[in-house]
């Protein structure tokens, strides 16, 4: 599926390394009892840019970390270039830099810099199927619907965009993809049915795969635990790096990675799974779908 | 992944997920540094850690024996089917990564009575492409049922790991000890059987152990380390015998570690 020569086992981008870098300066620096205030005058920066690099949300200066490092007292040679690699790898650009800005905004490029980084991605969808499986005719059907008016290049470059996002599922080495399905995105038939039997059968092909669990949430089991919408979990191979939630709004996305509020969504999730029908009975409820469509 | 032998019995999915209480596989999971648990959980899990500060030694080290007697029964013991009764959650080096590292084609059959334990194997302990993994929906009170079920997968007439990994506890010694000859006795000659579980030779442990129990969490009981060796009556032990976790063929790098559970691994005559 790569289209342009890219290794597929490299496409995990900055975030990872930015969160576990961040992670680290802040343990560093309560541990040397520093304020932001302090850290950021250090580096000629504001306390919320500490918090930033903290929080993993921007890339770094390597001087940057250098200073800070020399602050927090931090003189081991081991530590010190452990930390500056990873500020190296924070700062390279993901694989998706090179969509334009018009279909591309910040908030979609931190998720598939999260997705990307992800060990495990749990995925409740009520309304579609999700990116990571979508077919391309049926990519094309929902761009369509969620961009009407644009012009037909900007259409390509937004499918191409999505369909590249799945190289991840045929990495080196790929996330585990635990998606809950309900009915209703199995039922929609977007971009007719032909279109719909195809992505259908296309879901049954992908949770073959080791990695990929797939479980629907039929009509009959109703009044499940999801009440509010779709949502996603990303998990992080580092279990010091917290689990993210993410919550696609219409013109922007919500990022949780307060405790509270995962383990309520990790709750829901929970739920769904137990509630859905297992991985094993999933392929044949699919295929009955497909006879009905 | 799937077979038509799990659609039948994955007919019945519980959903009975209790976020009041604290709940086992959770917990340990907490003390394990793992993100599957909720505020409850970790709320008893620090009591708990207060009380008893070397839960966590307990979690990491009966982890580790759990990947040392799987190497030892895919290596050194030869078996290539293992029935792992009390799955727990998903962590690092769970049994069927253990084995198939030894061997790839090695087939393991999952149980448990969670539903939340069994969402997560089906989804997340995914077997090699040349060995299999089942999972079964089960309670241990039915011994026969769970073999019954697991011969639908397992080929009896040759060797079985059995493992039983931190689970006797939740039962007393008259019904703990008929659960595991019961189990033991549907598995054919050279088979093998390994346990662990907590022994109620700390102060601290009991006491902490206690305060969960009165909870109203399913509770769980230490043993003197006498009482560990009935599980293992008519089995030829493997060396060292019923030890100190630490103790069972340790790794060479291993670092001494406090005693607060007892293990042993046995084979069939």
């Amino acid at each position: 599926m790569s289209t342009d020569g890219e290794p597929p086992g490299d496409i995990s981008g900055p975030t990872v390394p930015r969160m576990i870098l961040g992670n680290q300066l802040h343990r560093f620096r309560e541990a040397a009892g520093i304020s932001p205030d302090r850290a950021g005058y250090e580096i000629r920066a504001s306390r919320s840019k500490i918090s930033r690099m903290e929080n993993g949300k921007v890339g770094f200066k390597e001087r940057d970390v250098a200073d800070l490092l020399d602050l927090y007292g931090i003189t081991d040679d081991e530590t010190r270039g452990g930390l500056m690699t990873l500020a190296r790898q924070a700062n390279a650009p993901g694989w998706w830099s090179k969509y334009g800005g018009d279909i591309m905004t910040d908030w979609f490029e931190e998720y598939l810099g999260l997705e990307a980084a992800a060990s495990v991605i749990r995925a409740f969808e009520l309304q579609f199927v999700h990116g990571l499986f979508q077919t391309e005719a049926y990519a094309r059907a929902v761009t369509l619907l969620g961009n009407t008016g644009a012009p037909g290049d900007e259409i390509d470059r937004r499918v191409s965009l999505r369909l590249k996002r799945q190289d991840l599922l045929t990495g080196l080495r790929p996330p585990q993809v635990w998606a809950v399905l309900d009915e209703g995105a199995l039922r929609r038939p977007f971009g007719g049915r032909s279109v719909m039997r195809g992505q259908l059968n296309r879901l049954i092909e992908v949770s073959e795969l080791r990695h990929v669990t797939i479980q629907v949430v039929p009509f009959s089991r109703g009044g499940h635990a999801a009440a509010g919408g779709s949502f996603t979990v990303l998990r992080f191979g580092d279990d010091d790096v917290p689990d993210v939630v993410y919550i696609e709004q219409l013109t922007s996305a919500l990022y949780l990675d307060k405790r509270e509020d995962v383990d309520h969504y990790l709750e829901v999730m929970n739920h769904l799974s137990t509630e859905a029908l297992t991985p094993a009975q999933t392929p044949q409820f699919l295929a009955e779908i497909i006879k009905e469509t | 992944m799937t077979d038509e032998h799990a659609a039948k019995h994955d007919a019945t999915t519980g959903t009975s997920i209790d976020t009041t209480v604290p709940h086992s596989a959770r917990i340990w999971n907490y003390w394990l540094g793992g993100n599957d648990n909720y505020a409850v959980d970790r709320k008893a899990g620090d009591q708990y850690r207060e009380i008893f500060p070397g839960i966590t030694v307990v979690a990491r080290t009966s982890r580790g024996f759990l990947t040392r007697a799987v190497r030892y029964l895919a290596g050194e013991a030869g078996m290539r089917q293992f029935l792992d009764i009390g799955t727990g959650l998903p962590t690092a080096d769970n049994t069927h990564q253990v084995a198939q590292r030894v061997a790839p084609e090695t087939k393991i059959v999952y149980v448990d009575s969670d539903p939340l334990v069994l969402a997560h194997a089906r989804a997340l302990l995914t077997s090699s492409p040349e060995g299999a993994c089942e999972y079964l929906s089960a309670d241990i009170r039915n011994p026969e049922g769970i073999l019954d079920t697991a011969a639908g997968f397992l080929d009896f007439t040759r060797p079985v790991a059995l493992m039983l990994m931190g689970i006797m506890g939740h039962f007393t010694d008259d019904e703990a000890y008929p659960i595991v000859h019961r189990l033991q006795a549907g598995l054919p000659s050279g088979s093998y059987f390994a346990l662990y579980d907590g022994a109620d030779t700390n102060e601290a442990f009991n006491q902490a152990q206690q305060g969960y129990n009165d909870s109203g969490a399913v509770p769980y009981h230490l043993r003197s380390p006498a009482r560990f060796l009935p599980f293992f009556e008519g089995l030829e032990l493997v060396e060292p015998g019923v030890v100190p976790v630490p103790h069972w063929r340790p790794d060479p790098d291993a670092e001494p570690a406090e005693i607060y559970s007892y293990c042993g691994v046995g084979r069939k005559p």
